[in-house]
């Protein structure tokens, strides 16, 4: 007997985006969801942690300077509480060795040089998420 | 390459299309010639803190409009980061803007679309416009020192508008995806 597999509708992917620029947080937005994305946006770090009090997403994407809590600040206190699995991108215009390490150390799943491609976000979406 | 000249006691840094240049120095003027191009001066006044950029959207690679406000965000990050390291807050942030002439009578309308850009971006990220000249036929010399505040603008007419050779420059690896 064949065993047919019954899909569910396809649920999007949450991507929460984290940067204090409304015009970057836009241009994420519009690129997102043209990949199909559900978007959740937080302006910095503390607004970021507020947030993921309420919800996970399936992925964050980060900028690094930011006012009140920055994203190093923001992935060490999410991965310090608890969100080992959660894949963190840091999305910014810094391009330093010693920023990308400080990233990693505090354990970013990656980092992207801005302003970022679409192709190659798309594709190191799908890497982290599929 | 950026040219420093030292006259009048000041030093003069000139600023290329796609360079972005900050201080506090209060004896540091920051000299750019514009064509087509936009620049955008911020000043912080409680930190005395400046800054500008020097972009070019509307030509080259850059040519779609979703690429164009890439890469102007970008331009304008950059120089707002370099801000911050220095001090600067987002909030108290002011900004004025230069240039976007049309400089060639039957092309398509490159320094409307800079122009363009730095209002929607400024608008959007609520920092206010405290002055501009923009738009018109000539090119424009722009003196700014950033560490008051004060911003000198004046059409030139015995300097060519710079040569545009290439749109805003991001970082050899643009857009580069590093798995750690």
């Amino acid at each position: 007997m064949d065993t047919i597999l019954a899909r569910g509708p396809s649920v999007p992917k949450t991507i929460m985006t984290v940067d204090d620029s409304p015009s970057m947080r836009m241009l994420l937005r519009v690129a997102l969801s043209d990949l199909g994305y559900s978007v959740v946006e937080a302006e910095d770090g503390v607004h970021a942690l507020e947030t993921l009090d309420g919800m996970t997403p399936d992925l964050l994407i980060t900028d690094i300077n930011m006012p009140r809590m920055d994203g190093f600040g923001l992935i060490e206190k999410v991965r310090s509480q608890g969100q080992r699995s959660l894949p963190i991108l840091v999305l910014t215009t810094e391009s330093s060795d010693e920023k990308k390490q400080r990233a990693r150390d505090a354990g970013a799943t990656g980092w992207i040089v801005k302003p970022f491609h679409p192709d190659k976000l798309a594709a190191a979406i799908r890497r982290v998420l599929h | 390459m950026t040219a420093l000249a030292i006259r009048d006691g000041l030093r003069r840094v000139t600023v290329a299309q796609g360079e972005t240049r900050v201080s506090d120095e209060t004896d540091v003027v920051l000299t750019t010639v514009l064509g087509s191009c936009v620049a955008a001066c911020f000043y912080d006044p409680v930190a005395r803190v400046g800054g500008i950029n020097h972009y070019l959207l509307a030509q080259g690679s850059a040519s779609d409009t979703a690429s164009m406000q890439r890469y102007g965000v970008y331009a304008m990050e950059v120089l707002i980061n370099a801000m911050l390291a220095m001090g600067a807050s987002r909030h108290r942030l002011k900004a004025r803007i230069f240039g976007g002439a049309s400089m060639r009578a039957g092309f398509r309308d490159i320094g409307g679309t800079n122009i363009a850009f730095a209002r929607t971006f400024l608008r959007q990220e609520r920092i206010p416009l405290v002055g501009e000249d923009v738009a018109g036929t000539g090119a424009r010399r722009v003196e700014f020192r950033p560490a008051l505040g004060l911003a000198r603008c004046r059409t030139v007419t015995d300097a060519a508008p710079p040569v545009v050779i290439r749109t805003v420059a991001p970082p050899a690896s643009t857009g580069d995806v590093e798995f750690f």
